[in-house]
C-alpha cells in the first residue's frame, strides 16, 4: 500500500475546488494560487490553476461568498433514542446532497433554521438511504441540544463536506486486505460507512466495539450483516486495547490497516497498542477537530504536524500519527 | 560500482545516461512519460548552421552514438532554408525506439512512466529520488535532465494555456525539477519584455491534412516556404518565441514548413481558421501541440545554477544537462551538455578532476558563454543555440564555426579530448 497521502486536499476533484482558499491566494495545493511564480504541486490528476481559469470569474459575488456549500432545509423523518442523550436522526434532503454524501468521511453541518449560522456543528453521515440521511447526534452542549430539543421538524443541512476521516484514501483504495476496526461510543456512527466501504472492496474486517459514553453498541447487527467479525467489549481502556495489542502481536492476524473511529484519546490508545506490539501500521482515524466553517477559512480546525506545518483539517488530509 | 541515476529521458537525459554508461557506471534513467526524447519527439532539425560543428566535436570526442543514430534516421540531409544551411531532419515518428535500443545496448536500465516527485537530501548530498508512487530510488550521483517545459499551470500563467503538447502533463503528471526539490533557487528565463518563460517556437501539422501537391513538394524538397497573406503577418509574436534563431523578419512574412515526419511549421502557433486561408492548407490540422491554433508549451522556467562542469551549485552530487543547464535550445545542445554531465557524474564518484570543455572548442565556448550571459539582466532574455542568433554570430566571428570534419577532428585532438567519452573510467 502506498503510505503517502498524496491527495493533500480532500476537495480536489470535487465541485468545491477551487475554493475560497484559492480565491484568497491560499490554496493548499497549487503553488500559483499561493502566490508562487512557478508550478510546484503534487498532482491531483487535475490542474487547479486551470480549474480556476474555467471557473466563472465573479465567484465571490455569487452565492453570497464564493464556491462554498449552501444550507438546505431538511425534514426530520425519524428520531429514535439510541442511548444516554443520543438519538438517531433521519433527515430527508435533496437528491443532489444525498448523492454527494455517499463518500467515505462525508459529513454535514446541522442547525435549527431559526438559529444563527454560528450554531451549526459538524455531524458525520452514518448511512444514506435514497434521499434520507441517517445521523447519530449526542446532546453534549448548546449546539447539539438545540437540534434535538422541542421535537424540531426541520433542520438546516449544509454539505457535503468530506474530510471526516484522516487516511480516507487508504480506506478507499485498499482491496482484499485485513483490517482491524476499533470503535467506541459515538465513533460507531462513522465506523459503519467505513466498514461498508471496506467490505465492498472484499477486505476482511474485524471490529472491536465498545459502548463508550453513549452506553450502547448500536451498529453490531449492521456490521455482522456486512460480513464483519465483531468483538464487543465493555470498555476499550479496560479490555479493548489489550485485545488490540494481542491481535497485533499474532502474526496470522496482523492487519494491513488499522482504523480507529472514536475520540482522539481512543486514537492515542490504538497508537500505544501498536507501539506495545512493536508495529507501525498505516492507521486511518476519524477527524475530531473543532470545525466552524468547514471551508478552510475560519481556522478553528488547524492542527500542527510533526514537521511543523499548520494544516486546516477540515480540508487537508494527513496521517493522524503525524499530528502533534 | 558507481551508480548514476538520471532524471528525465529527453535528449539530454539520454546523452547523460549514455556517457555515464560508457565511462563505466551502472546507470538508471527515469522518465515520467511512456516515450523517451521529451521535446525531441517533435523537433527533428539538427546539423543546421553551428550545430554541425558541435555534432562533429562530440563525435570526435567519442560521444557520437546519438548523432550517428539521428543520421541513420534522417529524412533529409543538407537542406537550406531561410537563415539556415546544411540542415538534416531526423524522422520524429521513428526516432524514439532507435534511441532506446542504443541505450539498452549499453546496459542502461530505463524505467518509463516513472515520475520523480521528491528527493531525499542529507546536508549537501542527494541521497535518493522519490517516485510519485512513494518508491525510493537511491544512487551515488544524480543528473537533473528534467527539462524546463510546462507543466500546465506555467503554460497557463506565462503562455496561452495548455495546448496539449507531447509532454502530456494531464496523463503523466507534471514535470518536477530535482534541483528545485533540493531547494536550490532556480534561474528563470525571460521574454524580451521581461515576463517569465518563452513559448516553444514551432508547431506541427498533420502531413496527411496538406493538399496533395504541397505534401509532395515537402517530401521531395524537405522544405517549403509559403508566403503569409499580408493581413496575417505577425511581427508581434517574435519576441515571445523560445527559438530566437527563427525570430527573424523572414519568418513573420513567410511560413516555413519542414518535413520531419510531421509538417513542422516554424511558428509558435497559428490560429487554425487563418491558417486554412493559405493555399494548400485548406484542410490543415495540428499534430503537435494538438491545439497549435491556440498556443504552445512554455519553457525556460527553472534552470539550475551550475558551473561549466555542469555540477549544480551548492550540492555535491547533482549535475544537470539540457535546458536545465542553461537557457539553451536544441537537441544538439541537449546532447553535448548531457555527454559532459554524464562523464562528470562518474568522475565525481571516483574523486577525479571534473572535465570542463575548453573554450577552444565551440561546445566549450558555448557552455561558458551561455553561463556568462545568464549572469546579466539582458542575457536572461535571450536563448542560446549553435544554430542562430547571438551565439551563431559569435561562432562565425571567432572562427569556431566550421563544416570541415577533418579540421574539427584536429581541433579536438589539440585539446587532448579525442575519444574522451569513449574511455572507461571505472
Ligand atoms: C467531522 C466531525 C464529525 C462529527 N460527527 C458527529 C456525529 O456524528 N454525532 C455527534 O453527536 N457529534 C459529532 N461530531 C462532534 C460534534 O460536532 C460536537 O459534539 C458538537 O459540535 C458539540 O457542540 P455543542 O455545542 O453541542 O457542545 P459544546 O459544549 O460546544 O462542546 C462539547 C464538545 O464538543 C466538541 N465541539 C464543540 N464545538 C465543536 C465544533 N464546532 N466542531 C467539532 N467539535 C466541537 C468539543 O470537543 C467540545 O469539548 C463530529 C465532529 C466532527 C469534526
Ligand atoms: C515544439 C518543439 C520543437 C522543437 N524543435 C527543435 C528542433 O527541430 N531542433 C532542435 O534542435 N531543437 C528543437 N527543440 C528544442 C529541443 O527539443 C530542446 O531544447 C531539447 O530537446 C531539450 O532537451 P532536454 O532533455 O533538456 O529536455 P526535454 O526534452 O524537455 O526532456 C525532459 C524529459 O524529462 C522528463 N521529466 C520531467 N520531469 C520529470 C520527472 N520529475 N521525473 C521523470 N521524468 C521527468 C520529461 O518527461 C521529458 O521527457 C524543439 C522544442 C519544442 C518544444
Ligand atoms: S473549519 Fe474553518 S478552517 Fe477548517
Amino acid at each position: 500500500m502506498n503510505r503517502r497521502l498524496t491527495a493533500s486536499c480532500i476537495d480536489i476533484n470535487t465541485p468545491y475546488c477551487p475554493c475560497l482558499l484559492a480565491e484568497t491566494n491560499h490554496c493548499v495545493f497549487c503553488s500559483h494560487l499561493r502566490g508562487q511564480p512557478v508550478c510546484d504541486c503534487n498532482w491531483g490528476g487535475v490542474c487547479i490553476l486551470y480549474e480556476k481559469q474555467w471557473q466563472p470569474k465573479n465567484v465571490m459575488a455569487k452565492n453570497g461568498g464564493g464556491p462554498s456549500r449552501t444550507d438546505e432545509l431538511g425534514r426530520i423523518v425519524r428520531r429514535e433514542p439510541l442511548g444516554k442523550d443520543t438519538y438517531l436522526l433521519e433527515v430527508a434532503v435533496t437528491e443532489e446532497l444525498a448523492r454527494g454524501l455517499e463518500k467515505t468521511g462525508a459529513f454535514v453541518f446541522l442547525r435549527r433554521p431559526e438559529d444563527p449560522q454560528f450554531f451549526h456543528f459538524p455531524v458525520g453521515v452514518m448511512k444514506v438511504e435514497g434521499r434520507n440521511l441517517q445521523m447519530v447526534v449526542e446532546a453534549v452542549g448548546p449546539k447539539s441540544n438545540r437540534v434535538l430539543e422541542d421535537q424540531a421538524a426541520e433542520l438546516l443541512v449544509r454539505g457535503p463536506y468530506y474530510n471526516g476521516v484522516l487516511g480516507q484514501p487508504w480506506i478507499d483504495n485498499i482491496t482484499c486486505g485485513k483490517i482491524l476496526l476499533i470503535s467506541g461510543g459515538m465513533g460507531q456512527a462513522p465506523a459503519l460507512p467505513i466498514a461498508a466501504k471496506l467490505a465492498a472492496n472484499r477486505n476482511e474486517v474485524t471490529a472491536i466495539l465498545a459502548p463508550g459514553h453513549v452506553g450502547s453498541v448500536f451498529i453490531e447487527a449492521e456490521l455482522v450483516g456486512l460480513g464483519v467479525k465483531t468483538h464487543v467489549v465493555d470498555s476499550l481502556r479496560r479490555t479493548g486495547f489489550a485485545l488490540v495489542t494481542g491481535r497485533l502481536g499474532d502474526g496470522a492476524e496482523k492487519p494491513d490497516l488499522i482504523v480507529s473511529a472514536g475520540p482522539d484519546e481512543q486514537h492515542y490508545g490504538v497508537i500505544n497498542a501498536m507501539q506495545a506490539a512493536g508495529l507501525n501500521l498505516p492507521m486511518a482515524a476519524t477527524n475530531n477537530s473543532t470545525m466552524c466553517c468547514g471551508e478552510g477559512i475560519c481556522g478553528s480546525c488547524t492542527r500542527e504536524t510533526q514537521d511543523n506545518r499548520i494544516i486546516r483539517t477540515c480540508k487537508v488530509q494527513t496521517d493522524f500519527t503525524q499530528l502533534l | 560500482m558507481v551508480k548514476v541515476v538520471v532524471a528525465g529521458g529527453g535528449w539530454s537525459g539520454c546523452a547523460a545516461a549514455l556517457s555515464a554508461a560508457k565511462a563505466g557506471a551502472q546507470v538508471m534513467m527515469l522518465e515520467r512519460t511512456d516515450m523517451l526524447l521529451g521535446t525531441g519527439l517533435v523537433g527533428g532539425i539538427y546539423r543546421n548552421n553551428g550545430r554541425f560543428t558541435a555534432a562533429e566535436e562530440a563525435i570526435a570526442m567519442g560521444g557520437g552514438d546519438l548523432f550517428v543514430a539521428m543520421d541513420a534516421n534522417a529524412r533529409h540531409r543538407g537542406v537550406n532554408f531561410p537563415g539556415h544551411n546544411h540542415a538534416s531532419f531526423y524522422d520524429v515518428s521513428t526516432m524514439e525506439p532507435l534511441v532506446k535500443k542504443v541505450l539498452q545496448h549499453y546496459g542502461i536500465t530505463i524505467r518509463m512512466k516513472t515520475r520523480i516527485a521528491d528527493i531525499v537530501k542529507y546536508g549537501r548530498k542527494i541521497q535518493a529520488l522519490v517516485v510519485d508512487s512513494g518508491e525510493v530510488v537511491d544512487g551515488d550521483v544524480f543528473i537533473d535532465a528534467t527539462g524546463t517545459s510546462g507543466p500546465m499551470g506555467n503554460c497557463l500563467k506565462y503562455g496561452n494555456g495548455c495546448a496539449m503538447c507531447i509532454l502530456r502533463c494531464p496523463s503523466f503528471g507534471p514535470r518536477v525539477s530535482i534541483t528545485a526539490k533540493a531547494q536550490v533557487k532556480e534561474i528563470m528565463g525571460q521574454k524580451a519584455d521581461g515576463s517569465y518563460g518563452a513559448m516553444s517556437g514551432s508547431c506541427k501539422l498533420n502531413k496527411d491534412s496538406l493538399s496533395g501537391d504541397l505534401r509532395q513538394r515537402l517530401e521531395t524538397e524537405g522544405v517549403v516556404v509559403l508566403s503569409v497573406p499580408s493581413n496575417l503577418a505577425r511581427n508581434s509574436t517574435l519576441g515571445k518565441k523560445a527559438c530566437s534563431q527563427y525570430a527573424i523578419a523572414e519568418y513573420a512574412t513567410n511560413l516555413v514548413l519542414i518535413d520531419t515526419g510531421h509538417a513542422k511549421l516554424m511558428t509558435s502557433y497559428f490560429p487554425l481558421e487563418d491558417l486554412r486561408t493559405i493555399p494548400g492548407l485548406e484542410n490543415a490540422r495540428y499534430e503537435d501541440p494538438y491545439s497549435g491554433g491556440v498556443g504552445n508549451s512554455v519553457r525556460y522556467l527553472g534552470m539550475a545554477p551550475c558551473d561549466n562542469t555542469l555540477k549544480v551549485e551548492s550540492l555535491e552530487n547533482l549535475f544537470c544537462a539540457g535546458e536545465k543547464a542553461a537557457i539553451i535550445v536544441g537537441h544538439t545542445e541537449a546532447v553535448i551538455t548531457g555527454l559532459l554531465a554524464g562523464n562528470n557524474a562518474v568522475r565525481h564518484c571516483l574523486d577525479m578532476k571534473y572535465l570542463e570543455l575548453p573554450r577552444a572548442l565551440a561546445t566549450g565556448d558555448f557552455i561558458a558563454f551561455a553561463h556568462d550571459q545568464m549572469a546579466t539582466k539582458d542575457g536572461l532574455r535571450l536563448r542560446y543555440t549553435f544554430s542562430g542568433s547571438v551565439y551563431f554570430e559569435r561562432m562565425k566571428a571567432t572562427l569556431l564555426y566550421s563544416t570541415d570534419r577533418a579540421e574539427i577532428g584536429e581541433r579536438v585532438a589539440r585539446t587532448g579530448l579525442t575519444d574522451v567519452y569513449n574511455r572507461c573510467l571505472v
